[in-house]
């Protein structure tokens, strides 16, 4: 009898999970170089048709510590499991907790409020302050409008 | 029965399966910031509240995140596999000003989706038979129309193998 033994061929290190790449939060950072990230994934109740989070949580390596609690972050599969749970790595912590960086202008921010005030502002306020020098004859409402249109938007 | 709900039709099938965001293979997660006041989020929302149901469903494999009030401004942050990162800005854009700049840059074109539906239907070959991961039916005795199977119902005496031979032999 001729048994064919099927070899899997892999070209590349195949992961150990499905997920290769998740974006979770922190929950838990007891452990020794692990942290606990809670993923969230959109799933569809099949009665109502609309989509609802559903929470897993996934064991993450991270060798420096870095994390804190509440910290998002960019999980990677690890080619081999690890542990029993461990299955990911951390990658990098998209947004700290706070201290969330504004990704186009790259200011500290909270909620809706920049921290930081805008780089360029003081400069703007420096120039025109020389134009009304040099120009004594321009309005004052003028000046007030162009005042209140270069104020950081605030919504 | 009246469907409930703001805008109820965003949660039929016929809604959901119309979506034609198909993300290309590399994108594995998408993440929208967005804020729930603001004329400036205001795209986002729309985006989020009409699209997002509809990309989702037709992409089951790609993580969907949505974070509020996490920064002033409103932006879609792709994560492809690789750990490449596609950042796009959508401050102030419609909603579908804002589909339409995803589907550019990060969906399949309508040729890939031609293509990959035809294999599909080469796949799904009626003129074929066998295992039920393979083909549409096992035995042509599922068909309609056909001789029915005769495990369930006995074959006319005429149609036996033994009886054809009977006759053959009763002939010579």
């Amino acid at each position: 009898m001729f048994i064919a033994q099927g070899i899997s061929t892999m070209s590349a290190k195949q992961a150990s999970v499905h997920a290769k790449w998740i974006i979770g939060r922190v929950i838990g950072t007891k452990m020794l170089k692990t942290a606990k990230v809670r993923v969230t994934r959109l799933v569809l109740d099949p009665y109502l048709l609309k989509y609802y989070n559903k929470r897993k949580t996934y064991f993450a390596h991270d060798a420096i510590q870095q994390c804190t609690m509440g910290d998002v972050v960019l999980l990677k599969a690890l080619p081999e499991p690890r542990s029993k749970h461990v299955k990911h790595e951390l990658v990098e912590i998209v947004y700290k907790v706070g201290r969330v960086v504004d990704p186009f202008t790259g200011l500290k921010v909270e909620g809706t409020q920049f921290l930081e005030p805008f780089a360029d502002l003081a400069d703007d306020l420096d120039k025109k302050m020389s134009l009304s020098d040099k120009i004594p004859e321009v309005d004052s409402s003028a000046s007030s409008s162009t005042a209140s249109s270069l104020e950081p938007r605030t919504p | 029965m009246p469907m409930k709900g703001r805008f109820p039709i965003r949660r039929t099938l016929e809604y959901l399966q119309k979506g034609d965001l198909i993300f290309k293979n590399r994108v594995k997660i998408m993440t929208v910031n967005y804020n729930t006041s603001g004329e400036l989020s205001e795209g986002a929302r729309k985006f989020v509240f009409f699209n997002i149901p509809q990309i989702q469903y037709n992409n089951p494999w790609v993580q969907v995140v949505m974070f509020k009030n996490m920064t002033p401004s409103s932006f879609l942050k792709f994560y492809l596999d690789g750990g490449e990162q596609v950042l796009v800005d959508v401050e102030g854009k419609d909603h579908q000003l804002i589909t339409q700049h995803v589907k550019k840059i990060l969906c399949k074109s309508e040729e890939v989706l031609h293509v990959e539906a035809l294999a599909k239907m080469q796949e799904s070959n009626p003129a074929n038979f066998g295992p039920k991961k393979y083909c549409l039916k096992e035995c042509i005795c599922e068909v309609e129309g056909q001789v029915p199977c005769p495990g369930t119902t006995p074959l006319p005496k005429e149609f036996t193998g033994k009886y054809r031979t009977q006759m053959a032999a009763a002939q010579e």
